[in-house]
């Protein structure tokens, strides 16, 4: 933990890059709302649109933080409206257990972190994503996966490993 | 004792196959390395013939009912039975292609572990025999007696299932009292703080080599095709480094949940030793908290990731 990855970089600098999983009918038509409302919320968010919420495979989410994103947001339809009627509470057990297995390896909650986002909800988007960027900020860059051994060699090498 | 099962063992058997009940029969033979057991696959009634019971049954023989067609009959332990009851409950295997035969099981020796105990190497073991709640050990002309805790395999001491779930006959034998437990695994890790955990953790993946022994002895990884060996798009990389090692190990786990019955042998398989029972048991727990299912006891309940109720835990959620 000693090595900081981003070498060259000030630290100062440093902006957390938080990737978004938003569900197609709720949170991200809520985030769509959010910017027609010009409500502003920090750059930081890079957002991918699912189906739904239970279509976020945890591997999508561990494959975000393997390859260097700072943190991870999953959001979908508040519990009850969910347009495949049950894809939420599906993925809230799959979440829940992903959730604390994150833990007792040592990655910190905060890295991952799911909300209930609905449509109409513009103001609780915008205020998910500052509070998730604020407690990433916090935690620092994800070092996490970078690990001295061959990461160091391969460092700088085109290839799907980083 | 043993002879005497071994004999019901073999009597039953060959009734299995003569009777046409059976067409493979799934057992334990004596294996070359002192000490050792290994599979037996019998195809008819002379492949019979090396049919053995021992002390030391590491194997959990439910890992070859994926590739053996037909009607097969299984010596199972307790632990292996829920392997069984989990993969009949993945529609992974049908109850009525199984002849399951129960053993009742008094916990298994780990050889490895009576010869660091006694102080020499495991081939210089002469015999190990069990009386009551200890375990005799021969070795280079010095007799020692040991506690059963010194002498069983880690998942025995904490075997909640002595006796076989389902089976159509049960052996005669011992076994010993199932440990009550409701209570979480003891571990240590748990209480640690994150950076501390990562660490442990970063330290133990490092040494993984990615030979996937952990995944192919494991009943409950029946994927026809693994993750990690998909290249479009190719998730995990399969060179052993730290963070794909990560990444594979609890997707792996992920992917087991409900079906992993903590019988460790993953663990037993790892020859880096990465103590892998401690993410099973983990997940195990979790499990049973959050949504009161234990893997591998109940046919008719159903698994945790193919249900839910609206009033779940989501207190970690926003």
């Amino acid at each position: 933990m000693e090595a900081k990855p981003e070498v060259g970089k000030k630290e100062k600098d440093w902006e957390p890059r938080i990737l978004a999983f938003l569900c197609r009918w709720c949170s991200y038509a809520g985030a769509d709302l959010t910017g027609s409302s010009r409500i502003s919320y920090p750059p930081n968010v890079r957002i991918l649109r699912v189906p739904c919420s239970g279509r976020v495979n945890p591997l999508f989410i561990l494959k975000a933080l393997r390859s260097g994103m700072d943190g991870v947001l999953v959001s979908g339809c508040h519990p009850g409206d969910c347009h495949y009627t049950a894809g939420n509470y599906n993925a809230r057990r799959k979440f829940s257990v992903l959730s604390r297995l994150l833990e007792y390896v040592g990655i910190d909650p905060r890295r991952v972190q799911f909300s209930w986002v609905s449509a109409s909800e513009g103001d609780k988007f915008a205020k998910v994503v500052s509070q998730v960027v604020a407690e990433v900020k916090a935690l620092g860059p994800n070092e996490l996966f970078r690990l001295p051994d061959l990461d160091k060699k391969l460092e700088g090498q085109e290839g799907p490993h980083l | 004792m043993a002879d005497r099962i071994r004999d019901e063992l073999m009597a039953m058997a060959v009734r299995l196959f003569d009777e046409g009940k059976i067409d493979h029969f799934l057992g334990y033979q004596k294996g070359t390395v002192k000490f050792k057991t290994a599979p037996l696959i019998a195809r008819s009634r002379e492949d019979l013939e090396g049919l053995w019971v021992e002390d030391y049954f590491a194997h959990n023989l439910a890992l070859y009912l994926k590739e053996i067609k037909g009607k097969v009959g299984i010596l199972v332990k307790g632990c292996d039975s829920r392997s069984l009851v989990s993969l009949i409950r993945e529609g992974q295997l049908k109850r009525e292609d199984l002849y399951v035969v129960g053993l009742p099981c008094p916990g298994q020796i780990d050889p490895g572990k009576v010869a660091g105990v006694a102080t020499c190497e495991p081939e210089e073991l002469e015999e190990i025999t069990r009386s009551g709640p200890e375990v005799w050990v021969r070795f280079k002309a010095q007799e020692k007696r040991l506690p059963k805790a010194l002498a069983l395999l880690d998942k025995c001491l904490d075997c909640q299932y002595p006796q076989p779930l389902i089976f159509d006959s049960l052996l005669p034998g011992e076994y010993v009292a199932p440990v009550e437990k409701t209570r979480p695994a003891e571990d240590e890790l748990r209480k640690k703080t994150g950076p501390e955990k990562w660490s442990f953790w970063s330290e133990q993946f490092q040494r993984c080599i990615r030979c996937y022994a952990c995944r192919n002895v494991c009943p409950a990884c029946f994927c026809p095709r693994c993750i990690v060996e998909e290249n479009m798009p190719q998730w995990v990389s399969p060179l052993p480094t730290g963070g794909d090692n990560f990444v594979f190990h609890l997707m792996r786990m992920m992917h087991v949940a409900g079906t992993c019955t903590s019988c460790g042998e993953c663990e037993r398989v790892c020859p880096m030793g990465i103590p892998l029972r401690k993410l099973n048991n983990k997940m195990a727990d979790d499990l049973r908290e959050l949504y009161d299912f234990v893997a591998g006891v109940d046919l008719d309940k159903p698994l945790p990731f193919r249900t839910y109720r609206q009033e779940d835990a989501d207190d970690f959620i926003k």
